[in-house]
This record gives C-alpha cells, structure tokens and sequence, in this order.
C-alpha cells in the first residue's frame, strides 16, 4: 500500500475505535443531561465546570446513593429529545413537571418548587399584563414559563418570539426588539443581581414543581435513588445549604472571576482555557470532516461523470438529499432522529453525529463542484488516452482527474472556509465548539459584545490562516 | 487477412443516421486516404474503427479482432491502434516527454527507463528532440500534432488513424505534420487519414476514398478519383477544392 492509503486507513480505524469506546464508556454509567444556560440551576462557571442547584443537588445524590454519572450539558429542548429518543438515562434542568410531560417521562418527586414572573427592561414602561396589547414578548420553549404565556397571549392580545436559551431571550428584551419575557423566578432574580439589565414587574404565577426526568418506564432504579437520596439530604440539611448557596450569594463567588475581569484582555485570559478547548473543538471538526468530505466529495463526483446511467444517478440523488437538506435539521436527524428509528439503546456520540452531518452536507456539495471540474475536461482528453489503450479508470486517474482538481482548487479553499463555519451550528447537538463556548461563557457573565466579538476574532483569524495555506498548496500545485 | 475489414457500418444519434452503410478493407501496410465534404461522416467512420463511436449496426474487424464482439478486450486492440486528432489532445498537466511515456509505462510495456530512451528517440524522428522537458502550452500547433504522433507511435501500433490531422494547424506547420506522416507511410505503416490536403492524398495514398451523405461514393488510386472521377458528386467536390 501506498503511504496515503495507510494514512486513510489508519484514520477509519481510529475513527471506529472511537465510535466503539465512545458506545461503549457510556453504557457503564449514567448519562444525565442539563441546560447549558439557566443559573442559578445551571451555569458554566470558570474553567468550564458546570454549577447550579441541580448540578450540585445531582452531585450530592450520587455520593449518598453510590452511582456515578456523565454530565451533558446541552440545550434544554435538545436534553428533553434526546431523552424520549433514548440518548441519555435522565434530565435534571429545572424541569417543570407537567401532565403532558408524564405521559413521555417518568418524574422523580419534587425538588423543587418556583413560579413564573414577568420581567422588562429596567426603563419599561410596562407594569402588568394589559400593558402587553400589540407588544412582543420572548420567550423560551419548552418552558413551564412559555407555557404560561401562551395562556395569556389570547386574553391580552401580544405576539410572541422564541429563543432557545435564556441570554438571548434576555439580551433582546434588553435591546428593546422584545418588550417582555416570561421566565422562572429563581432564574429572573439571580440574573438580575448578576447583573441583566431587566426587572421583574409581576408576582409569581402558575407554580410548578421541578423534577428529575427519565424515559416512562426505563431507569426505574436511578429514579428510585434520586428519589431516595433527595429524602436524605433533605433530612440532612444538605439540600437547604445548596439552595441558599445559589440564591443568597452574588456570581463572582461562585464563579471566581473579579471586576477586573471585565475588561477584553481580562474576559479574554480569564476564559482561555474555555475558549481553547472549544477552538480546538471546532478545529478537529474542521480537519476531520474536511478530510472525510473530501473524499467523499471525489467519490461523488466520479461517480457522476460515469458512463452509462447508474453512477451519475446514484451521485445525482445523494448530492440532491443532503445538499438539499438544512445542515441543522442533517444534524438533528442523525443525532436523535437515527438512533430513534435503530431503537435497543443505539447512541451516536455527539461528535460522531457531527462529523457524519458535517461530511454529508460538505460532502454534497464538494460532490458536486468535483463532478463538474471533471466535466469541465475536454472531451478530448479522455478520448487521447482511452485512443492509447488506457482503461477507463486509469485515463480516469492519471489524465482527467489532475487536470479537473486544478480547475477545482478554488472551490475546494471556498468549501473548506465553509466547512469550518458551519461547525458552529453543530453546537444544536450540544457540541461544545467555539460558537457554544461563546453562548456558555455569555450565559454566566452576560458580556454578549465583548465576547460575541472575540469569537469572531478567532473565526476571522482561523479562516485567515486556511486561506493562506490554501493559496500556498495553489501555488504548489500550479 | 486484411488489417481492417468494415462490414455494412450504419451509425445513427436518435433519428439522424450519420452512416449508412459502409463497406470498406484495409491491407498491411496500405495507406488510405479518406476525403469529402464537411458532415459527410469521415470522422465518425474512423472514431468506429476504435470504438471512441459504438456502430449502431455492422460490424468492424481489426487485426483478426471483432470490436462488436463482447468478448474482445477494447483496450488490447487500442494499444495496437494508434490515433492523431484535430485538436492534438496533448496532456497539458505533463510535459512532451511525460505525454509520450504516460501509457507505455502505465500499461507496462516498458520500464520508465525505456519508455523515456524510447521518447527521446521517437522525438527525434519527429524533429523535437529539444522539446521533451517542454509543456505542451509553450509548442505550436505543429509542434503539438508532432508530439501527439510520437505519442501515438510510442505503443508501437500496427495502424495509425489521423483525424483531419493538420486542419487545426496555420498554413506554415502543416509541411512538417504531413513530412512526418509521409515519412511513417515510406517506412510502412498502415494508415487511415481523414484529411483536406488533397496534394498529400494524391502523393502518398494508395487509396483514395470519397465520401459523401454517409456513404463511400468512389474509391480508387489517386490518379483514378483525382484525375478521372466518376461520380458527379466527386467531380464537383474537386472543382469546390482544388480551384479555389
């Protein structure tokens, strides 16, 4: 074998031998999903760590009731699919126990207990709910706090804007495109004194309780111990000084950064540890599906420059489904749609699931700019050397193929610029790359610009270094 | 045997039956010239004679080989089918010397050593000995057609087919295409031309072939369809191209 081919090779077995231990590790020990961004409940604090009530609740069980667990921190509506799908054995998120939701899940008994209040941006003018007539009000699905607004919506007369985590729905009641929010009250008034530039102008509504979460009928043990362990350090004590460890005290002490830390270079060393993992994150993304597009890329495209019917209708029909299809919902399909349809506890992990979406949709699209550059190659030239003797494939290889990825070279820079960008939308499927590092870190401090614009620093910066490197090899080939 | 046998060769695209039945032999050694109007199927005919055109009927015969045979491994006779094109077809991504030892080596004829030793000498009976580390953007058009035939000669064919090889040529190359090619034809080779230089038929073809409409109006010696044409098509013809 030639040296490339043992490259390639040794890379499918690594990437096998993962998708095996990656199975295979979280078999022996729970899986338990959380929200990334719901402090007091939840939060990342400095160095990437998860805090909260429900971490440290978890956390607490767990030693009393002997079990070990992997935390997934992931949005709160991903942590609620991939639980009906099978893909972790529970969720604590401060989730509202609700009739709908019992007839999917099983619930642990109450933990705790929290009602909705409506918050605005501190100069609103906006005192109740009648104020709301025409207004726009945010809010975050799949809450118990959404829910509540629903019922008021036909009554008061206001429409309605969705968001995925809390700090968006804040920041655009903050900036004034949204001119109320409905939220939890424990979260509201913890980001209020950590400083969101709102206030709550409602009392507590629609109390509900929160619980832990597993499928109906499935882990029927782990929901006995939570429930068992929660009775123990409730009786203990434990319980009360973890609650009014989250919700007598300000952030800074929990998360341990200081004032100075606010300025950019402060937000920027604090947090460089977080931010490198979530850029080295992205980059192996980046390279691996890179690669793996490529190669599949090439295959499409020689396939769609076949003769005969059957290899160019093959390529036609994969480039069309997964060029066709939105890389989000690519993504969702195989990360808990797949495993969904396998059944028998089949799980993906979440950067398996992404480099696969990754690789199909670049994939599609490297497909089909190769089979044009192939196209694109005189007849002529095919002709010259089957007139030779050469067999279909050779001609294929040592005449058309060199001259068509020259022609390709600009668009292969172009698709792997894009490659990398799109990496952040696998943050949906809860990977922690550079865009959901930026949304986590965002979630505890709340510096939406500085950070927002530090990122895309970075991405500027990475896309930079890709294009130079991508005129150098030009340059080479050339 | 004759080298080439065509038996009732009909080729059509959907409705449009571009040949129409054509019966042609070709012996060892023999040089045949193929001539006519634009359209009337000269080139599609010898695109038959290696299969780069499937006949939609009839049958050719090259060497003993039936290409309408499924049996019959269209690469092996291609190798002893050697053809020059209009437009050269030269390999721009590899130079003049890569272009020639491209198949010898891939199909493992000979060693790169040999293949390039045999280049080099094919070069030099081509007149382009200096050209060999060149790329074929920096030749002419004469320069390129010269390569495309040492390219050709490099698999050691038994019958060469030239595709209207100097039409695509300014007037001042087209004596060095047609030297060499005379040259190839003293030295023996059997060889179908598709061409417009109606001076290179008359001196060297053995044959001359006239088509027209997708059939072979006349055939004969030079002196036969040059000087005493039968057909009324054939004479008109002449009249349009010799007395310009």
């Amino acid at each position: 074998m030639k040296k490339w081919q043992v490259e390639v090779v040794m890379l499918l077995a690594a990437l096998g031998s993962w998708f095996v231990v990656g199975t295979r590790a979280q078999a022996k020990t729970y899986t338990i999903a959380t929200d990334t961004t719901f402090a007091p409940f939840e939060f990342q604090a400095k160095g990437g760590t998860y805090k909260g009530i429900d971490i440290d609740i978890l956390k607490a069980i767990s030693k009393r009731e002997h079990f070990t667990y992997q935390l997934k921190a992931i949005s709160f509506g991903a942590a609620v699919q991939q639980l009906s799908a099978d893909q972790v054995d529970g969720v604590i998120a401060g989730m509202n126990i609700t009739p709908e939701r019992k007839q999917t899940f099983d619930f642990s008994n109450p933990y705790y207990t929290s009602g909705v209040v409506m918050a605005v941006a501190k100069g609103s003018k906006i005192k109740s709910f009648s104020d709301l007539k025409g207004k726009t009000v945010a809010l975050k699905t799949g809450t118990a706090a959404a829910t509540y607004a629903k019922t008021l919506q036909s009554k008061y007369g206001f429409k309605i804007k969705y968001f995925n985590d809390s700090n968006n729905m804040y920041n655009d009641v903050k900036v004034g495109n949204s001119d109320a929010c409905f939220e939890d009250y424990p979260v509201m008034s913890y980001g209020i004194k950590n400083g969101i530039a709102l206030k709550i102008v409602s009392k507590q509504y629609a109390a509900g309780d929160y619980g832990f979460a597993v499928k109906k009928g499935k882990n029927a043990e782990l929901l006995k111990k939570f429930n068992a362990g929660l009775k123990e350090i409730k009786a203990d004590g434990t319980y009360k000084k973890i609650v009014d460890k989250y919700l007598h005290s300000s952030e800074s002490s929990l998360t341990g950064e200081t004032a100075s830390s606010r300025t950019f270079v402060g937000l920027f060393t604090q947090n460089l540890g977080t931010i490198g993992s979530g850029l080295w994150m992205t980059l192996e993304l980046t390279v691996i599906s890179i690669i793996l597009a490529t190669i599949l890329g090439l295959a499409l495209g020689v396939l769609g420059v076949m003769p005969g019917k059957i290899g160019p209708a093959i390529s036609s029909t994969i480039i069309y489904i997964f060029r066709g299809m939105p890389l989000m919902v690519l993504a969702f399909f195989i990360y808990i749609g797949f495993p969904d349809l396998i059944g028998h506890g089949f799980k993906i992990p979440a950067f398996v699931a992404g480099m696969i979406t990754l690789m199909l949709n670049e994939g599609a699209y490297t497909g089909a700019f190769v089979k044009g550059g192939f196209a694109a190659v005189d007849d002529g030239q095919m002709e010259a050397a089957r007139s030779l003797g050469l067999p279909y494939w050779k001609a294929m290889r040592k005449v058309i193929m060199p001259q068509g990825i020259r022609i390709m070279i600009p668009s292969f820079i172009n698709q792997f610029i894009i490659t990398l960008k799109d990496t952040s939308i696998l943050s949906v499927i809860g990977i922690v790359e550079l865009t959901q590092t930026g949304t986590l870190i965002i979630a505890r401090n709340f510096e939406g610009f500085k950070i927002w614009l530090m990122i895309a620093i970075i991405y500027l910066i990475i896309i930079t270094l890709l294009t130079w490197l991508s005129n150098w090899v030009q340059r080479r080939i050339n | 045997m004759a080298k080439v046998i065509v038996k009732d060769l009909h080729k059509s695209y959907a409705d449009n039956e571009v040949l129409k039945g054509l019966n042609l032999e070709v012996q060892d050694n023999e040089v045949v010239c193929m001539i006519g109007p634009s359209g009337s199927g000269k080139s599609t005919f010898l695109r038959c004679l290696n299969d780069l055109e499937v006949p939609t009927e009839g049958q050719v015969v090259i060497s003993g080989y039936d290409l309408s045979d499924k049996g019959t491994n269209i690469n092996l006779v291609r190798e002893n089918i050697g053809m020059v094109f209009q437009h050269f077809n030269l390999f721009p991504h590899l130079s003049v010397l890569q272009n020639i030892t491209l198949a010898p080596t891939q199909l493992k004829k000979s060693s790169q050593e040999d293949a390039e030793k045999m280049a080099r000498d094919l070069l030099a009976t081509v007149g382009l000995s200096d050209k060999a580390d060149a790329m074929p953007k920096s030749l002419s058009g004469g320069q390129k057609q010269r390569v495309a035939i040492a390219r050709a000669l490099a698999m050691h064919p038994k019958i060469m087919l030239f595709d209207e090889p100097t039409s695509a040529l300014d007037p001042e190359m087209v004596g060095d295409v047609l030297d060499v090619m005379k040259k190839l034809a003293a030295d023996g080779m059997t060889m179908i031309v598709v061409t417009h230089e109606m001076g290179f038929a008359k001196e060297v073809a053995d044959r001359v072939v006239f088509m027209a409409d997708g059939q072979i109006q006349e055939s004969g010696k030079p002196d036969e369809i040059f000087n005493h044409p039968q057909s009324p098509r054939l004479q008109d013809f002449l009249d349009k191209v010799i007395n310009v």
